[in-house]
Order: structure tokens, then sequence, then C-alpha cells
């Protein structure tokens, strides 16, 4: 559990004991209202809920919670997914075990960790970063569990580190070796036109790094003097990276004699030359000797722009993540997605250089301090005091389908009897087919939708961005609200007599105010938004009619019909879009 | 610049305001029938094939000289092959073939496409990608100091997706040419009970459109709201719920992502029941069974074929739908997987095909690939890259099939073709084979532009395959 510091007589000002005015370390600022908490806590963790609203504002004032929320959030070590999935290999492994069926057991341990993991930030940002640095089950990584769970572990690890340490173990992992063919990527053979795979060079420019266009450093496209956006990257420097990212492949014991590129092997299970969780290892005779032409910007390190020849492969591959590291793209490219998945789809141009700036150095230095990058993200006033005026209209983001999930159930503290989270047996077909996505099973390397995305209209005409709207399509509606409303039905079966792995909200204190439709109805907006006065006049005046009609007896048992009123009420305010907006 | 694009532009810097096609009163005229709408349906059916086909591997050049540079080209003869063996492919007769013409055959898997092909039902886009006016390899090679215009960033799945989706050339297009045709067409069209643009495979920019939104369900269609059932409270829950999204989407105080979830959760409430209702009650096809383990691309293409065979109860005359597969983008494994993918690809066009002509509509509905690329000639070790120019299919009783349309290149690597790495570069653009289909579809001639942007650079504004 998060430390609470000691309310010495109330919030505000310093930590001290005294508080005579001579004393006390700073002016006192306001304390965060529980809107503001709601607001914080949706951007940090996987929902906010009132408990975790309460203990921020416990921890001090507008002026210092946030920091020290923050500061004990990064203390926390990671939850991972790959002990859940190394513990649930049968031991010994049966002949015709279907070894995909592992990657349920990485996705209910994600869900255990959002909905009750205390590293919150940090699994939330490795989330952010799942969405940039895919790798996913469907495709090549169905058999390879162990790897996609570890990818994301290594994600968690570094999600607070330095980007050059996440670039470079990225880059390595046999996950996203598999998923975008750098492992096994063969050097050229000239007589039969064998050229090395590009796909990794190409997207690891494209998407973990710089992108396509180059960009200001508050993340505006550079224009030539047509108008035309100026390109990042060309074939010749993808072809060049791709002749870098050539003679690696599975880990493996050099003692053994089978251990040579063309032999080497995943192993499936934790054991000897368990190497789906090891970086992939370099054998020489398949790398590319010659020079390779990388990146070109003002400032390079490499003259001309061109890694030289016979240097070996682990040096060329320094060389090379090291000129994409120090692109000038990569800040505002990298920093205005994470504004974009943690804060607001609409950043001002100014935002996103405040926090490219820190990209650039964290004020000691340093380049690519990924906690320092986050804490600008985060503490920004443009994030923690959203725009005013004409801007307001664009001020947040829509939450994403799995998030309005997570929220809702930590919201309302969901459990299954057997004690598993999210397991499969809760979404008809799956998570991904109810809520259009899932952790780590993106239909490629695209993620479930695009930074880019517009939806034609007024979001579209004014230039503006919603990139989660991607995912809000009339079928994807119909099965979150259909959904939704399995959920708030399902409180009225009594435990030991319901699905063991399914999961059950908590609507006791709910149903306490069922009587009276406007306590009821401010009461699962206080949970839901953090306050009724959120709610949109018609949403409330709806709510409550709706409430009403279910007439609540007198002389016969209540529960039935305070049950289908707290339903209603739910129901409403789950499938609004005041509860679709991230403020 | 083109002055359709410089139009697009300035709407889109206008910022919310909505603006008009801009039809002529002849246009109009010409197209309204006595009750307003088309007095006939059609329906055209977009399959997407995501990642990139191989698609040199689906028509192969069976005649002595050209498949030899095909097989040299992809490593024939090598453990890095990618080439089909000559004795392998299913040998097609193209109409009008002369003796001495080069010969080609299909995929070993695709039997179904070999007989549509046979029976006129089906024709090859020879070598078709994006482009926005015809280029030749030099000009590629020199585009920058030539001044020529290339389509952004080929190579790249998600713009080359965009482009196919958009052709949008270097505009900055947030419509699809599919949307565009919905818009031309509104009048007929616009009070149909179910938009002309549905899509059974996500969002895409393909069915964007200014004034004709697209409706997005699934596989097996539209579910209902399970918790509108017609008795009980349900009916006023539902009416409490659309009054909800009505009092956001006519409030300027709240956010615009607000209004545009509750625009969509709006058409879903509205849609969901008529139109799942309609699925469940409608023919149950032979060709594309209720029962059975059909594909997710037959899957798709059932609710389609279900959706037509209801057209006259939903009122429709106009549609086009959005399929898709995925699992192209064949870097790796090319060999071991190319089989499958192209036997799925091809029994689910003649399934589909045999299904439509089981409800008589064979030639009302026209079903057509698109890619984000062809892959290129040359092996990476075991699967392909990125490309440009590739193979599509267009299937249909309307189609005049049992032809090529456009070139089929010579598939030699640093060829006359070859734009380096065995990447061919079209000679049939994307907006030439959009606009064909347009045509057929009722878009008259002087709004082929406002579909296909570039059409006006190309001197073949139709391509003739179809009737």
């Amino acid at each position: 559990m998060m430390a609470v510091l000691s309310a010495c007589g109330g919030g505000g000002g310093g930590g001290s004991g005294n508080t005579s005015p001579a004393a006390s370390s700073a002016p006192s600022a306001p304390p965060i209202s529980k809107v503001e908490a709601f607001r914080f806590l949706n951007q940090t963790t996987f929902g906010a809920t009132e408990a975790e609203a309460a203990r921020l504002i416990a921890l001090g004032d507008s002026n210092t919670a946030y920091t020290r929320w923050f500061d004990a959030q990064i203390g926390l070590e990671a939850s991972l997914l790959l002990p859940a999935v190394e513990a649930a290999y049968p031991n010994p492994v049966p002949a015709n075990f279907n070894i995909g069926s592992l990657n349920a057991v990485r996705l209910e341990r994600w869900f255990a960790n959002a909905l009750t993991g205390q590293d919150q930030l940090r699994q939330r940002v490795a989330f952010a970063l799942s969405e940039i640095f895919v790798v996913s089950q469907v495709g090549a990584l169905q058999n390879l569990p162990n790897a996609t769970a570890d990818f994301h572990d290594m994600l968690a690890r570094n999600a607070l580190g330095n980007f050059r340490k996440l670039l470079e173990d990225v880059t390595l992992h046999p996950a996203m070796g598999v998923y975008l063919s750098m492992l096994g990527n063969q050097r050229a053979v000239a007589n039969t036109n064998l050229r090395p795979d590009e796909n990794y060079a190409r997207e690891m420019m494209q998407l973990f790094s710089i992108g396509l266009v180059q960009l200001n450093v508050d993340g505006s496209v550079k224009l030539d003097a047509s108008g035309q956006p100026l390109p990042t990257y060309d074939q010749d420097a993808i072809e060049g990276f791709a002749r870098v990212f050539t003679g690696w492949k599975w880990d493996c014991p050099s003692t053994l004699p089978t251990c040579t590129f063309a032999n080497t092997r995943p192993q499936p299970a934790p054991g000897p030359g368990y190497n789906q969780v090891r970086p992939m290892r370099l054998y020489p005779e398949q790398h590319e000797p010659g020079s390779k032409e990388v990146l070109a910007y003002s400032g390079v390190a490499l003259p001309n722009a061109i890694i030289p020849a016979g240097q070996g492969g682990d040096k060329d591959l320094q060389d090379a993540l090291d000129n994409v590291f120090n692109h000038p793209n990569v800040g505002p490219f990298i920093g205005k997605q994470l504004i974009q998945k943690l804060v607001t789809s609409n950043p001002s141009a100014a935002y996103v250089q405040r926090v490219a700036e820190k990209f650039n150095n964290d004020g000691a230095g340093r380049r690519g301090n990924l906690e320092a990058v986050i804490k600008a993200v985060l503490l920004d006033s443009e994030a923690r005091n959203p725009p005013a005026g004409v801007a307001a209209s664009a001020a947040g983001k829509l939450k994403e389908p799995l998030l309005r999930l997570t929220q809702f159930w930590r919201a309302y503290d969901a459990k299954a009897d057997s004690g598993r989270s999210g397991a499969a047996v809760n979404f008809t077909g799956g998570v991904n087919a109810v809520f259009g996505q899932a952790q780590g099973s993106s239909p490629s390397v695209f993620n479930f939708f695009s930074p880019f995305y517009a939806p034609p209209g007024e979001i579209a005409d004014a230039g503006r961005v919603a990139p989660e709207m991607q995912l809000a399509t009339e079928h994807l509606n119909t099965q979150i609200a259909n959904f939704f409303w399995t959920q708030v039905q399902a409180r009225t079966q009594a435990a030991g007599t319901r699905g063991a792995d399914l999961m059950y909200i908590n609507t006791a204190d709910d149903m306490m105010t069922a009587n009276d439709s406007e306590a009821l109805i401010n009461r699962v907006a206080e949970r839901l938004l953090g306050s009724a006065t959120l709610l949109s006049p018609t949403l409330k005046a709806q709510a409550k009619a709706q409430i009403e009609r279910t007439v609540v007896p007198t002389t016969t048992s209540p529960t039935t019909a305070l049950g289908t009123r707290t339903a209603d009420a739910i129901f409403f305010v789950v499938t609004s879009p005041e509860f679709a907006l991230q403020r | 610049m083109n002055r359709l694009r410089r139009k697009f532009l300035k709407a889109a810097a206008a910022g919310g305001a909505a603006y008009a096609f801009g039809r002529t009163a002849d246009t109009v005229h010409a197209q309204m029938s006595g009750t307003g709408g088309f007095a006939d349906y059609k329906a055209l059916v977009c399959l997407f094939l995501f990642g990139g086909n191989d698609s040199w591997n689906m028509v192969v050049p069976t005649s002595t000289a050209e498949y030899n540079a095909y097989a040299r080209s992809r490593g024939g003869g090598t453990a890095s092959s990618l080439a089909i063996d000559r004795t392998a492919l299913l040998p097609v007769t193209l109409q009008g073939q002369s003796a001495g013409d080069p010969t080609f055959g299909v995929h070993p898997s695709m039997s179904g496409t070999r007989e549509l092909f046979s029976a006129g039902r089906l024709a090859v886009m020879a070598n078709v990608g994006p482009l926005i006016r015809p280029t030749t390899k030099t000009q590629y090679q020199s585009a920058a100091t030539l001044g020529h215009a290339l389509p952004p960033q080929l190579f790249s799945h998600n713009d080359q997706q965009d482009q196919w989706h958009s052709l949008r050339g270097r505009a900055m297009l947030k419509s699809g040419w599919a949307g565009r045709v919905a818009d031309v067409l509104n009048a007929q069209t616009g009070n149909q009970a179910l938009s002309v643009n549905v899509s059974l495979a996500g969002q895409t920019y393909f069915h964007a459109g200014e004034i004709a939104k697209p409706y997005v369900m699934g596989a097996n269609g539209p579910t209902a709201f399970t918790a509108f059932p017609t008795t009980g409270v349900g009916p006023s829950r539902r009416a409490a719920f659309e009054s909800v999204l009505n009092g956001t989407l006519s409030s300027a105080s709240n956010t615009v992502y607000e209004r545009a979830y509750a625009g969509v959760q709006q058409r879903a409430v509205q849609f969901a029941d008529r139109l799942s209702n309609a699925i469940a009650s409608s023919y149950s096809f032979t060709a594309l069974p209720n029962t059975g383990n059909l594909s997710a691309l037959q899957q798709q293409l059932r609710t389609v074929a279900k959706i037509i065979s209801m057209r006259h109860n939903l009122g429709l005359s106009r549609q086009i739908f959005f399929v898709s597969a995925g699992g192209f983008d064949q870097h790796d494994d090319l060999v071991a997987d190319q089989p499958g993918l192209l036997a799925n690809i091809s029994a689910s066009i003649r399934a589909f095909h045999d299904a439509i002509n089981e409800i008589g509509m064979g030639e009302n509905v026209t079903l057509f690939t698109h890619s984000d690329f062809g892959r290129t000639l040359t092996s990476n070790g075991d699967g392909s890259d990125h490309a440009w120019g590739g193979i599509q299919l267009v299937a249909g009783g309307a189609v005049r099939g049992g032809r090529f349309y456009g070139t089929y290149p010579v598939l030699e690597t640093g060829g006359a073709w070859d734009v380096g790495g065995g990447r061919i570069i079209p000679t049939t653009s994307a907006d030439q084979f959009a606009a064909t289909l347009a045509s057929w579809f009722g878009v008259p001639d002087q709004d082929l532009a406002k579909v296909a942007p570039s059409i006006n650079n190309f001197s073949a504004r139709n391509l003739g395959f179809m009737v």
C-alpha cells in the first residue's frame, strides 16, 4: 500500500508538525477537489476510485500532492506478467498441449494488475508504450506466450527509465524479433537476389522513434517550399538499417553444437536453453559486413551518416540506435503520443514543445529521461488545468474502451468468487470481440487505432484528431453497452450460486440509496464521474425518470425493485458520453 | 493544383462548415427516378487484403520466357525461392488470346478463381497501384529532380492503405472514395434505412464521406441492445437512452469527443434492432450456410449476402460493403503460409458469387479486391517485402471477365518495370480502377473526379471491365 503522509491537523502547506506562519515552508495552495483528483487519476491509473481520490487529496495541496503521489509511484516495483505464464505451464508438457492457450493467462494477469496492482502509473505508461511498441499474440507470436508476456514486462521496467535503453531492449527482444522479422534476418546473397528483410528497419523508424515526416520541437510538421511535408527517411536509410539488423537470432549456449544461426530454436518452457525471454544473440557470420547508410540530420555524429564497414554487429547496432535516438524528431514524436495516450488528443503546440524539450534535456543534461518526460506530461499546466474558452471543446480525450472497463471495475470493486480477474469467460468471444481491444492482441503493428485518426465531421474539419474514435463504431458501442447491461444485472445472484470466474460488481452502497432517485443518481455519478455536477441536465433528468419507472413495493420485498433501479442508474452513467470522456 | 484538391483543402481549413458537392442540375435530374431513388439495386463489395498481398504468385506467367524471368527473380532453384512450380499452376485461357501470346496460370490453391475466370465472371487487373499520373521508371527515379508527383510514403502499410481507401495522392483528404460515392449519390440514397456504406471489418477512411456516414457492424451483422427488450420498461429505457444522446448532440457546451461518441451511439440504437431482425429472418444460403465452419471472411460475406437478400425490406438501392482478410504481410514463411491465404480468398469469392446467384442478383453485385501493395519479386530469405504494383481481382455477373486489364509486366529484377529490389511500378492506377467501378455503380462521368481525384491525369477514365 502506498504510504499516506500523516495529516497534521489537515492538508495544505508543508508536512511539518508546527504550522506557525514563521515556520511554514511555502504558502498553502488550495486543496485538490474531488473532480480534479478524478481527472488526475484517470490520466495516471486504470481508473479513478473514490478511495484513491481521497488518498491523493490527503497527500497535500495542489502544489504538492501530485508530485508526492508521483514520487511514491516511481518507487514501486513493476508488476509482472511472465511469472503467471510460467506458473501455468504444465510440467511435464503433454504431447498435444496448446501452447497458445497460455496467452489467456497473460491477459488475466494484466487485468489483475490493472484492477488491483499498486504500481498504477508504471502500468498505465507501459500500456501506452505497448500501443506504440506493438507486439501481438495475433500471428507469429501465437505459440510464444512467454516471449509476449516478457515483452510487456520489459516495457514496464523501462517505462520510467531511459528511452535509449528502451529502444535497445525492444530491438533485441525476441518477441519483437519474431513479430517484425528481425530474428533470423540474413545477410544478402547477391546471386539469388536475397536481400535483408526490411520490416523492422522500416517500422522502427516509422512507429517507434521518428515517424514519417520531419517535426519541429512543438510537434508541427516541417514543410518544404511547396507546402509538402519533409520525409524523415528514404529507402536508402531503410536498406541501411535493414543491413544493420542482420545476424540476430535465438540465444543459446555456445557450448551446444546445435547453437548455430541455422539451428537455434525457441525453447517453450523455463529450463535449460530458455531463450524466449533473453535478448537475441548475434551470430557474426550472418551480419552484413559492409558500410550502412543511416539517418542524416543536423548534428549527426556519424560522418556522412554512414556506419563504417567491418565494425561487427554489436558496434553497428549501438551506432544505429544512437543515430536514431539522437534524431531531433524523437522528442516531439514520442512526447506528443504520450500526451495523447495519457491526457488529451489535441495538445497545444506549446504543451508538446515543453514535453519534447524535457525529452531533449531533463534539466540535468540527460536525453530521453522518461521519468522526467512523464512528469512533464502529467504536471504540465495544460494537463492540470484544462483549456478554457474555444479550446475547451477539444480538451481531454475519449477513453479507450478497455480503460472504460477497468475504471468501471475498479470503481465498483469488481471481483470473481474464484479470485481470477477478467477471466475469458466474462467476455463472449473474448475481450477483443467485446471491447475491440485487449492487451498484446493488436491486429497489426499499427495498434487498434491510429494516432492520426479523425472522424469525419467537426473534428476532421477543424484539423483535430480523436484516435480512440476509431474504436467507437456502432458495432463495438453495442457490444460494450450489452456487456455493461449484463454487469449491472448480475448483482442479484448470491455468491456460491454463480459462475466462479465471473466478475461481479459491488453495488451494496448504491442500493442503499435506491429508494430516492435523486440520491441514487448522485451516488452513481460521484462514484463513476467524481461528481454529480458532471451529469448533464438531460442525463440526470432521463436517468431519474427511468429509475422512477420501477416502483418500490412496500408490502413485499423491495430488493428486486431496488436492484433494477440501481441497474438503471449505473447503466445510464456508464454508457453516457460523460463517462466515455476522459476530461 | 487541381481545382478539386484546392476546394477540399479550403473546406478542411474552414473549420466545421458543411459544404455542398455542387452537382449540376442536369446530373441531379438525370438520376432521379419516379420515387426519387434508383429503380434498380447495385452493390459493390470491397475485399481488402491487409498487409500487402504477394500477388505475383496469384496469377503467374506459364509461357517459357516469361515464367523463367519470374522464377529467376523469385530465387527459383535456391533454398529461399518463392516461385511456384510451373507444373503446379492452374492454366487459364484469356478471351481473344492468340497463339504466341504469353500464357498464364493461377496459384494451385485458387481453383474457384480459375473457374470464375473461365466462366467470364472474373477479371484480372494486371498491374495496378496508387499513381497520381502515369509514371515511368525514369520518372520515378528522378522524381525529386523532375518534380514528378508520386504518392507519398510508398511501401508504408498505413499510408498505402490510406491511398487505396482515399485516392488522396498528395492532398490531405480525410475521406474515402466509397464515402465520396455515397455523397455524390446522396440525393437518390440519402433516405435509405441503412447507410450506403457498410463495413464489417472496422472503421477505415474508405467509407468516410462528408455527408454520408458509414455503418460499422460485426462479421455476423449488428447485435441488438439487450437493455431494450420490447417488454416491461425496455421501451421507456430505450427512449430515455435516446433522449440522452439527443441532448448531447444538441448541446454546444460539451466536448467534440462526447458529440462524436453520441452520434455513433445514436446510429447504433436506431439501426440495431431493425437490421438484426432482418438478418435473422433472411434467406438461408446454400453456398454460405448458416451453420458450419465458415472462415471469418466467409462469415462477413454471408452477412453481406443476407443484407442484399433483404434489400426490399430495408428499402435499399445502392450499397458499398467493406470486408477484409488479414495476414498478407508475408515477410516470413511465405511458402508455408501463402497457399492457405489464397485458398481462403478464392473459396470465399467463389462461394459469395454462388450465394448471390442463388437470389438472382449476380449482375447487380460486384466484388473487387484491394491491398496495401504488391510485394517484391525478390526473396528476403523466406518471404517478400513491401512493393507497389500488383494484381487485383474483380468478380460478378456484370464483369467482362476472362480477361486481363492493363499490362502484365515482365517480372524481371532490374528490368524495365523494376524500380529497385524487385518492386514493380504500376501501369494502371487505383483511381482508374475505382472510377470504372463507380461508373458502373451510377456515378455520372462529370462527377468521377470527385470520387477519384487523379482520374483526369489518365487517358482511360474507364478501363472497360464492367458491362
